[in-house]
């Protein structure tokens, strides 16, 4: 009994699976030319792009944003070397073994810097692009800078900014900063 | 009598001009006009195109610097990465102002990374002048020129080495 109700069905599964691949195919190649188109069209559309920088606009409002901005980098840089312990090693010329360090309090606001820098340029894709390869050029010069140190800053990131941010878009700022920190990667080991 | 008053008056407000230094109170001042100028997003490109078509307006020839990062055209990609990358590093020392050991750190790393590319002195004096000239314009009446001078001094003393 079992046999004869089965083998209708199985033609009807086979007759949809080309369709079903197709589909399938179709989803994948939307997929890989989302993650494969540069840095910022419809993974960062305009609107995420306004959301972002108004929501990240608020970090800097007071006077005294230095000591926040210092702080905030402080606790990101950390947080990145507490998961990759090899990592200290690249921010040795910069102090992170003393964190109040004058000289980690820069680095620190440097990198903030440069995180402002391209959030400010999401709105010129261009102009971002070339901000970009030029901080990618930087990393590349530093030994020991890995690709997967920026996958975890991503996440450390999406994990800490809704901390100190009030309104936090997570599916804006993931497609935006994705694309940021895959292209200053790009050239790493 | 009147005269007098008003040369008194006026050397008063002289002496006052040249004591103007970058003291605590001064460097908040900067600190604070700065965030309103150099703004977010589209406005602080246009901020930062401004300030560069002042700077050679004012020196023609310091186009010659930065000929990698397409200085012959401002609207490039290229170069306006390039304005605010600048601008980011301005923004760091003015943002420490107020914590002095970091700033000491901070323009001696600055100093280090300008080295190389032979700035004549004068190019710090252009570079004031056509932020004496942008900033009023990005601010209105509310910014102080001297305070400025003084502590865009203390900077560029800083990077200078």
């Amino acid at each position: 009994l079992g046999r004869p109700g089965g083998s209708p069905v199985s033609t009807t599964t086979r007759r949809v699976s080309p369709c079903k691949m197709l589909r399938l195919a179709l989803l994948c190649f939307g997929l890989v030319a989302c993650v494969r188109a540069s840095d910022i069209d419809h993974c960062c559309s305009a609107a995420d792009v306004r959301i972002v920088q108004t929501q990240w606009k608020t970090l800097w409002k007071d006077t005294e944003s230095s000591k926040v901005k210092a702080g905030v980098g402080k606790l990101l840089l950390l947080k990145l070397v507490e998961k990759h312990p090899e990592a200290a090693a690249v921010f040795k010329d910069v102090n992170i073994a003393t964190p109040k360090s004058p000289e980690f309090t820069g680095h620190a606001m440097r990198v903030m810097n440069g995180l402002d820098m391209a959030i400010n340029l999401l709105s010129d894709p261009d102009a971002l692009d070339r901000a970009l390869d030029h901080l990618s050029d930087q990393h590349l010069a530093r030994a020991g800078v890995k690709k997967e140190y920026f996958r975890t800053f991503g996440e450390i990131l999406n994990a800490g900014l809704p901390k100190v941010l009030d309104k936090y878009n997570e599916m804006s700022w993931k497609s935006c900063l994705r694309g940021v920190l895959r292209k200053i990667a790009t050239k790493l080991p | 009598m009147k005269w007098f008053l008003l040369v008194v008056v006026l050397v008063g407000y002289v002496a006052a001009d040249d004591d103007i230094v970058c003291d605590s109170l001064a460097r908040i001042k900067v600190k604070n006009q700065w965030n309103r100028a150099y703004s977010t997003g589209k406005d602080r490109e246009d901020f930062a195109q401004a300030l560069w078509r002042a700077i050679f307006a004012i020196a023609p020839e310091a186009r010659k610097l930065f000929t990698r990062v397409r200085g012959d055209d401002v609207t490039t990609p290229e170069f306006k990465a390039h304005s605010e990358r600048v601008l980011a590093g301005l923004d760091v020392a003015i943002n420490l102002l107020d914590q002095q050991e970091a700033l000491d750190v901070a323009l001696a790393h600055l100093a280090k990374q300008h080295d190389a590319r032979n700035i004549p002195d004068s190019y710090f004096d252009v570079f004031l002048k056509a932020l004496q000239s942008v900033l009023p314009a990005q601010l209105g009446r509310c910014y102080g020129p001297l305070t400025w001078k003084a502590c865009f001094g203390v900077i560029a003393r800083g990077i200078r080495g």
